[in-house]
């Protein structure tokens, strides 16, 4: 279903949504003659991210893991800067120092990224703890996947978030049971032995949602509670947002196994392709959004066209930014390591 | 103060204990009680030094849980650990010597009262780390199956552990691979100064052991016979290859979280609550209601115990304080 | 029978043979069922099973304390951390367990745990994938340190620590996975504290280790050309340091450069310049120079990570101040 929003609103998440596919897709093609280094790219989960969080207003806070790209776009950071930062140059995000593991912008309410898995959480719940201190009506989002809740600082973080009933959102986007290390007919994961894992989150007495990560509308109505619920001082709230890994995702390295994405699929179904048909048909979240844009007449084939060819343009124009920046200057490596 | 039982806990007339196991039982509790009440005085005239955490009130789940194990079966202990080492088997005269740092004690003065071992009786170490135990425990229920071995591990931890991260990585992987350990939680109300309640929104830990697919039970610590029950279940099910098992027992520590700590958090009438639920009285009260002691004896073996423990401290007190060449010892195995 | 292999090989066949040998021996670690991020472990799981080569969650602080307890239990288990940066979340059971039980103990207690980690600066991966904490572990009494240069150390090395009784924290660097180099193969064994000189020279000693050892032949070979005549000793073993192999050396030269990838500032190279400079001081004719990191977080991008790795250019500068101080 579509989020409850007005018609533009819906297609301006629409072009998020495109804008994050087209970024992520133009820097595998980016990586396939560069070493640009190990990334992750969030293609099939924009219909989570984006939605989610959209609810998210200036002064909220967000913090992600390595698969931050998506998260970024969609709260307006700049692209060209993104790419630059993954690049490492001096006119990347974070001055070229960060990458892609740990992309920041404090402007937009990102003040930063982490690679250790778990990372996020117990700072999130700082965030939200300062907030609630200072009797604010800002909200704190943690934003990680299922095999965050294998560690134990997942358990640290909520038991204090739960115990302070701090506004913060633990959006977890469970992108199993395709993921490394899995073995079929276990537990859902070979990795943790709870059989939901909204199973974790019960003991705590937060309140937990499971949604469908590539309906846009139940995710946007979760997360409308969680905000809505954590900005009235009601503390924590968990959402699971279920989502099947992008087949691209599967390998140690992203590839483009889906192919460039073909907006046209949504109409023409002779264009779906026979390889990886499910994908096209009805697990890729961003071609499930344009169908039902469509299907309310939110937006025509044309106009979809249309945002695509600027999407794919900004895209362009991005890696080329980021190419023809320059690298950091020697001097510049010591700078910001103190105050 | 009961709670729900997730399975049950029988406790017919007819269950492991008998008149013979039940003095045993007892006597083992007043050894116990006798040894910590010694070491409190000890530590009081400063012939034993550091943090002294004392389980006085606590015997009933120490004692009754390891009853249930066999001697090649492993315990690991937390910072109050003494009554789980004698409870295994520890002899009372290597403990006190190691609490008074003498190099008589089982670990040459090196360990002190927070890292008791007396591997050679199956009590594998005790530890400073809140869940500090658990991974360890972990670890060695994990040799235990690719020994292969029936043999079964038992970690004994406080209800402040279930708030560490490890806590729940531990139970987690103990489910995941099936492995054959006993968690027992002794929650006695109290992480350090702060009662429970204003760590965790649970009322019972017993509920994150469920979580992970844990049979999980919580009964009243104080009560021998129904720890004795549980204990067994569930070291049967561990010794059969089902898994793990979380037992939660409800129990009260008696005096400071250490000696010397005035526990000014704690109500007077709290404190006299507990006291009227010692678990020796009510052992006792039991043993005697099934006429399997006769009302005398009880006083008896109290003397015994503290005549024993007594020639015990006099004995670890002539032992030899160490010496700088015991400094640089067991730093390696070459050394 | 001496091949050529690669570094990453090495650590495979050492595990293998490990395995192979001892039944005691069995692996952890993320991943370890799928060879893990770089393929040290491919294969292992298949040959000898998904009971001794064991994938865990992610959960580094209990999967130390689990390796502890089997090894208290009389594993050799050999536990993996899949990024040095990340043992950070373990350092509580290998610090205050991991190399205390022993000693608190009395000698009751014995960890034969091997620990694996990975580490260096290479393929700007940023902050938490690039550190060298080798200062950290190599401060703790109670652990063990080794740092292999070569395929045939790492073979040689990682066979010692599995069989030593003591924690052995095991040092990779990912950009030595793929260099490759002579290996003898199995019973191949070198032991731990014993530093080896490299590269023989008369002017100045350089003590590296890691891949600072093949930056600093690259320097010495560099130096040659203008007539000065390079030692290069690798240290092989952080802890404990081979002091009398490092200050034989200065003996012979007087002058001595300590590189490292570590940050320069509270690292191992300080331990090793104040340790031979008591030892030899009356040897020494200039002062000790270290080289090693900027005193930085290891930043991303390619650009700003090759400003903080070590070169031979630095090392060579380091060089010169010896030979031009007074």
């Amino acid at each position: 279903m579509l989020p409850d929003l007005p018609a533009d609103a819906l297609v301006l998440q629409f072009r998020t949504m495109l804008r994050i596919r087209r970024f992520e897709e133009a820097l595998i093609t980016l990586a396939s003659d560069h070493d640009i280094g190990h990334f992750h790219v969030y293609i099939g989960q924009e219909a989570t991210g984006v939605p989610a969080l959209a609810w998210l207003q200036e002064g909220d806070v967000a913090y992600s893991t390595h698969r931050n790209h998506g998260h970024l776009i969609a709260r307006g950071v700049d692209p060209a800067a993104m790419l630059a930062e993954i690049l490492g140059k001096t006119t990347g995000t974070n001055r070229g120092k960060g990458g892609t593991l740990h992309l920041a912008s404090l402007v937009h309410g990102f003040p930063t990224t982490s690679s250790s898995v778990g990372g996020p959480l117990p700072i999130a719940v700082g965030s939200a703890f300062a907030f609630r201190e200072l009797r604010q009506d800002r909200v704190s989002v943690a934003l990680f996947g299922d095999g965050a809740l294998e560690e134990g600082a997942w358990h640290e973080a909520a038991n204090i978030a739960a115990m302070r009933q701090v506004p913060v959102i633990f959006l977890c986007e469970n992108n199993s049971p395709e993921a490394l290390g899995q073995k079929a007919n276990e537990y859902p994961s070979s990795t943790l032995a709870a059989t939901e894992l909204t199973d974790l989150v019960a003991p705590f007495r937060i309140p937990f949602e499971v949604v469908d990560g590539t309906d846009a509308g139940a995710v946007s109505a979760a997360m409308g509670r969680a905000v809505e619920r954590a900005r009235a001082g009601g503390g924590p709230s968990f959402i699971e947002a279920r989502t099947v890994r992008w087949p691209g995702n599967r390998p140690l390295w992203p590839q483009l196994l889906t192919g460039e994405t073909d907006l046209a699929v949504a109409w023409d179904a002779a264009r779906i392709p026979d390889d990886h048909r499910a994908w096209h048909e009805r697990q890729d979240g961003l071609l499930r959004f344009l169908c039902e844009l469509l299907a309310a007449g939110a937006i025509t084939q044309a106009q979809a066209l249309a945002l695509d060819a600027e999407a794919r343009a900004e895209m362009v124009a991005a890696v080329r930014f980021g190419l023809a920046s320059p690298y950091p200057a020697p001097e510049e490596a010591l700078d910001d390591v103190f105050a | 103060m009961t709670a729900p039982a997730r399975f049950s806990v029988h406790l017919p007339e007819a269950n492991a204990i008998d008149a013979t196991v039940g003095r045993a039982l007892l006597e083992r509790m007043w050894l116990i009680r006798a040894f910590e009440e010694k070491a409190s005085e000890l530590y009081a005239r400063g012939l034993i030094k550091g943090l002294l955490h004392l389980g006085i009130g606590q015997e009933g789940s120490a004692v009754g849980a390891i009853a249930r194990l066999a001697p090649t079966d492993r315990v690991f202990g937390s910072h109050r650990a003494h009554a789980h080492a004698l409870a295994k088997g520890a002899d009372p005269v290597r403990l006190l010597a190691e609490l008074a740092g003498r190099t008589t004690g089982y670990c040459g003065g090196k360990g002190g009262s927070m890292h008791i071992a007396a591997p050679e009786v199956g009590f594998m170490t005790a530890t400073g780390i809140v869940a500090g135990n658990l991974p360890l425990a972990l670890g060695d229920a994990w040799a235990a199956t690719l020994e292969p071995s029936d043999r079964v591990s038992v970690v004994f931890f406080g209800d402040g552990a279930g708030q560490a991260g490890p806590f729940h990585e531990t139970l987690n992987i103990a489910s995941l691979w099936r492995l054959p350990i006993v968690f027992i939680c002794e929650n006695n109300g109290y992480a350090e100064f702060t009662p429970l309640s204003a760590h965790t929104k649970v009322e019972h830990l017993a509920e994150y052991a469920g979580v992970y697919g844990i049979p999980a039970v919580t009964i009243d610590g104080n009560d021998v016979f129904a720890i004795h029950a549980a204990v067994g279940e569930a070291v049967a099910r561990a010794r059969t290859g089902d898994g793990p098992t979380f037992v939660e027992a409800l129990t009260h520590r008696l005096r400071g979280h250490y000696e010397g700590d005035p526990a000014k958090y704690r109500e007077l009438s709290e404190l006299a609550e507990w006291k009227a639920k010692d678990p020796i009285a009510r052992f006792t009260a039991g043993l005697i209601e099934r006429a399997w002691l006769a009302e005398g004896a009880a006083t008896t073996i109290e003397a015994d115990a503290r005549t024993r423990i007594e020639a015990a401290a006099a004995e670890a007190l002539a032992g030899p304080l160490p010496g700088p060449a015991d400094l640089a010892r067991d730093v390696y195995a070459a050394t | 029978m001496t091949t050529d292999i690669r570094t990453i090989d090495a650590i495979r066949g050492a595990l293998d043979e490990a395995l192979a040998g001892d039944p005691a021996v069995c692996l952890l670690g993320e991943d370890i069922t799928l060879g893990g991020p770089f393929g040290a472990t491919r294969g292992l799981s298949d040959r000898y099973g998904e009971d001794r080569v064991r994938n865990t969650p992610i959960s580094e602080a209990t999967i130390m304390g689990l390796a502890i307890g089997a090894a208290m239990a009389g594993r050799r288990p050999v536990l993996e951390i899949m990024f040095v940066d990340f043992i950070t979340l373990a350092m509580d059971q290998l610090v205050n367990h991991a190399a205390k039980l022993r000693y608190m103990s009395g000698g009751q207690l014995c960890v034969p745990l091997t620990i694996r980690v990975q580490g260096g600066a290479a393929g700007g991966m940023g902050a938490h994938h690039s550190q060298s904490l080798e200062a950290w572990f190599a401060h703790v009494p109670g652990l063990t340190v080794v740092a292999p240069s070569d395929p045939a150390d790492a073979w040689g090395l990682l066979a010692s620590a599995i069989r030593s009784d003591d924690p052995v924290v095991f040092l990779e660097h990912r950009g030595l996975y793929w260099t490759k180099g002579p290996v003898p193969g199995d019973g191949h064994l070198v032991p731990i504290g014993r530093a080896v000189v490299r590269r023989p020279g008369r002017d100045v000693t350089v003590v590296a280790w890691s891949r600072m050892v093949n930056t600093a032949l690259d320097a010495a070979e560099a130096l040659a050309a203008d007539g000065i005549d390079v030692e290069v000793v690798d240290a092989r073993s952080l802890l404990p340091l081979d002091l009398d192999t490092m200050v034989a050396s200065v003996r012979r030269t007087g002058r001595l450069v300590v590189a490292s990838e570590a940050v320069v500032t509270g690292g191992v190279g300080a331990e090793i310049a104040a340790s031979v400079a008591s030892a030899a001081g009356g040897a020494l004719r200039a002062p000790v120079e270290r080289v090693g990191a900027p005193f930085v977080p290891p930043p991303a991008g390619p650009d700003l990570e090759a400003l903080f790795v070590p070169t031979a250019d630095h090392i060579a500068s380091a060089v010169r101040r010896t030979l031009h101080a007074a």
